[in-house]
């Protein structure tokens, strides 16, 4: 068994490596579950429909140049590639790549948060589709 | 169209020149805002002989 301790994801949005300003991501994959219980039937059965892919990320803001913001903010209302990795090492089955390609980012908040917070930005991809590499 | 990488954030060394088949998916115009990359402007070379001019009306 290798289990993992999160500390070195790599996270690359729109080809653009921000893992260093990346606090925590979430990939989200599921498929939507639909019914095909008919009569005759006892229990509800399912069969798998669309699939769904989502990509949650908060990072520490940098309004510095080519940093978070400037790397982000033309991307709100487009789509683009997401790429996640377990750790920043080479991709291997112990460390997959996971790509979400056409992936949409619908809103971005340059600024948010309350007084002595640092400043953060919450990002969601949704849709898309994912491949899973591991070499 | 060819591309200059500017930033040091990109999986390749600045300086480095992309075509933009090898940014298919990516968001251009916002590696360009975000000064990741630069369009290379191709220089227009002068031709010998060519005496060809713009003229007005």
């Amino acid at each position: 068994m290798a289990v993992i301790n999160l500390t070195d994801a790599s996270v690359t949005i729109n080809s653009v490596d921000l893992s260093d300003h990346v606090q925590s991501v979430t990939l989200n994959y599921d498929a939507d579950q639909v019914e095909v219980t008919s009569m005759g039937d006892t229990s509800h059965k399912f069969t798998g429909g669309l699939y769904n892919v989502s990509v949650d990320v908060t990072m520490f803001q940098d309004f510095s140049a080519s940093e978070v913001e400037a790397s982000v903010f033309d991307l709100v209302g487009t789509t683009t590639t997401v790429l996640i990795k377990p750790t920043s090492g080479a991709v291997a089955a112990d460390n997959p790549s996971y790509t979400i390609a056409d992936t949409f980012l619908s809103n971005h908040q340059p600024v948010a948060g309350s007084v002595g917070d640092m400043s953060m930005v919450s990002l969601s991809f949704v849709g898309g589709t994912m491949t899973k590499a591991t070499s | 169209m060819k591309y200059e990488v500017i930033s040091g954030r990109l999986n390749r060394e600045p300086g480095t020149t992309v075509d933009e088949t090898e940014l298919a998916g990516l968001n251009v115009d916002a590696l360009i805002a975000g000064g990741h990359i630069a369009a290379v402007e191709k220089k227009k070379a002068a031709k010998a002989g060519d005496t060809t001019e713009e003229k007005e009306g």
